[in-house]
């Protein structure tokens, strides 16, 4: 079992912790469709998945699930106010093209919303940015800037920042240490590796 | 039809195995026909006595007669989607990649059923069969046809193949039609339902283009109000019908690569000629001869009036209020290049689906090909079929990692 996938399952743990039973949940960002055949199977949501890729919503659908392939802004925008119980956007919060109008329309279209992102501003990130002067390559950032999709890595102190200038209410929040298993309780914007928050209006 | 299958060519070298008979084919094939003895009301009120559908069948039907996959042709399709029907045949059904045993539809797990619709030309009853009243073909005294029509008389054959529920309903452009219908019209009975390029209603483009087919038959003199002899009828008319529409199944991007500006050898170089000079005209004419030969122009009318009149919105009231009904899970597949029923109306589907509380998925193909992109030889629409149709039973996770 690799770490990153050990990682998966503690992000995946927490979200399900969430997710109250039998909703209707809305996953962003679904690839193919782990996190929300684990929702299905635990909590027995009615779920659909958003993603680009067919690959990943040929997945989705041979995992039984309901997944559509398409843009997530104008998924939404063809929702009624709070269709969804819970709209998910785990680990695509930094590849947002627009992030304000995907979580703008998330919070229209779900009563909550719970979002999990790498914490760009782990100390590690830190000392690895002061001491190569390089973009970051480790198991969480894997690709050379040359071979990413455009980014906006985020920090858990810009997100709170986002919260708090957009009247957006924290719920809840979860962060996690650098091994993304043990909570971290001391200053997370520098000792979190990962970050989970619940949203509302 | 072709009943009579033909001995093997004698020809054929040794050791290679024909076409029809080799693994992974359902090979040789023959149509059948049901017969309903009873009348039939058509949704406009006119009646039938009774009618004909011609069906083809691949696979078994399972004891607990649950396994059946009905397959729903589009406009100038027919029930002979996959398969031979002899030896000599040049083309296989004409969605004969998707079906067979081990292939994306597989017949060794699925009883496929793909039925000649009501109101069709190539055995089930249309406007070219006889009236008993008259002796006569039926011409435009038979009734208005419906997608829900169809859909209601492909049902009756289900119920007398003994099928007890459909286990998966596919079809693409009007085959998409019948399938959503069969979701919304027989809820209980559908258990998944398959639509690909297809839409919950024509745009005014799409008439458009259907209109055009109609008049070139109808202006031509020998339709004759419909009223023409077997082999007769307006046979200019259907043909320019059927060019003008195949356009409308291609994309730019196909055309230019298939033909280009590329001329015909006959051309002899002489640009002051209406002859064919193009690769792209000979092409055309050949479709619109060969379909001629193969099609009535009267089902024609009828046909492309059902596909105007295919209304699920205005039928219920909106798309949601359609859909209320449907147990089914759905799969809706659109296709980047589809201009006649584009991607964006497939999406409407699957989102009405959703928003009316259903197990929706969309899926969109990146293809150049046009329309008939559904009809594609491509490993990511079998492997999409195949999830669909066979997709895992719910099981319980094991997250104790």
């Amino acid at each position: 079992m690799s770490k990153l996938v050990e990682k998966r399952t503690v992000d995946m743990e927490i979200i399900g912790d969430w997710v109250e039973p039998n909703t209707r949940v809305l996953d962003l960002g679904c690839g193919p469709g782990v996190l929300l055949d684990y929702l299905v199977q635990t909590k027995k949501v009615s779920g659909v998945g958003v993603d680009l890729d067919l690959a990943r919503i040929t997945a989705c659908v041979r995992r039984g699930l309901a997944a559509y392939q398409g843009d997530m802004t104008s998924f939404m925008r063809a929702f009624p106010d709070k269709h969804f119980d819970r709209v998910i956007c785990s680990r695509t919060l930094h590849e947002l093209g627009d992030p304000t109008a995907v979580i703008g329309e998330a919070l229209r279209v779900g009563r909550a919303l719970t979002v999990g992102f790498v914490n760009h501003g782990f100390w590690k990130n830190r000392v690895d940015m002061l001491i190569r002067g390089r973009k970051l390559r480790n198991p969480v950032y894997t690709t050379e800037w040359f071979e990413s999709r455009p980014a906006n890595p985020v920090t858990i102190a810009d997100f709170e920042h986002f919260c708090a200038a957009q009247g957006i209410r924290i719920a809840r929040r979860a962060h996690l240490a650098g091994n993304w298993h043990a909570p971290c309780r001391a200053l997370p914007n520098l000792f979190a590796g990962y970050a989970l928050y619940d949203l509302a209006r | 039809m072709n009943d009579v299958i033909d001995p093997l060519p004698a020809t054929r070298p040794a050791g290679e195995t024909p076409r029809h008979l080799a693994p992974g084919e359902v090979g040789l094939v023959a149509p059948r026909d049901f017969v309903h003895p009873k009348p039939f009301s058509f949704r406009s009120g006119q009646t039938l006595p009774a009618f004909t559908l011609r069906y083809e069948t691949y696979g078994t039907l399972n004891t607990t007669r649950d396994n059946a996959v009905l397959i729903c042709h589009a406009l100038s399709g027919d029930h002979h989607a996959a398969g031979w029907h002899s030896p000599t045949d040049k083309k296989p059904g004409w969605w004969n990649n998707l079906i067979g045993p081990g292939k994306a539809v597989d017949t060794r797990r699925f009883f496929v059923v793909c039925a000649n619709v009501l109101g069709g030309c190539q055995g089930s009853t249309g406007p070219s069969s006889l009236n008993p009243e008259t002796g006569r073909a039926y011409g435009i005294q038979f009734p208005f046809v419906t997608i829900g029509d169809m859909v209601r008389a492909q049902k009756l054959l289900l119920d007398h193949l003994g099928v007890a529920e459909l286990h998966t309903v596919i079809g693409g452009s009007m085959g998409g039609m019948l399938a959503l219908r069969f979701a919304t019209d027989f809820p209980h009975f559908t258990r998944r339902v398959l639509a690909m390029a297809t839409t919950g209603r024509e745009s005014a483009q799409a008439i458009a283009f259907n209109e055009v087919g109609r008049q070139a038959i109808m202006q031509d003199p020998a339709w004759n109000r419909g009223d023409y002899a077997k082999d007769a009828g307006p046979r200019v008319g259907l043909a320019i019908a059927r060019m003008m529409a195949h356009i409308t199944y291609v994309s730019d991007a196909s055309m230019d690569r298939k033909f280009g500006r590329r001329k015909k050898d006959t051309a002899n170089g002489d640009a002051y000629t209406f002859d064919v000079q193009f690769e792209v005209e000979g092409y055309l004419r050949h479709q619109g001869q060969s379909f001629i030969n193969r099609f009535d122009a009267n089902s024609y009318l009828y046909i492309t009036r059902a596909l105007d009149q295919f209304d699920l919105a205005q039928s219920h009231g909106s798309l949601e209020k359609a859909f209320a009904p449907v147990e089914a899970d759905a799969l809706i597949v659109g296709f980047t290049s589809d201009w006649l029923f584009p991607p964006e109306q497939n999406r409407q589907l699957a989102l009405a689906l959703l928003r009316a509380g259903k197990r929706a998925s969309y899926a969109e193909l990146s293809t150049d090909l046009g329309h008939d992109s559904f009809l594609l030889e491509s490993e990511e629409l079998y492997s999409l079929v195949r999830s669909f149709l066979e997709r895992d039973q719910p099981y319980v996770f094991d997250y104790a990692i």
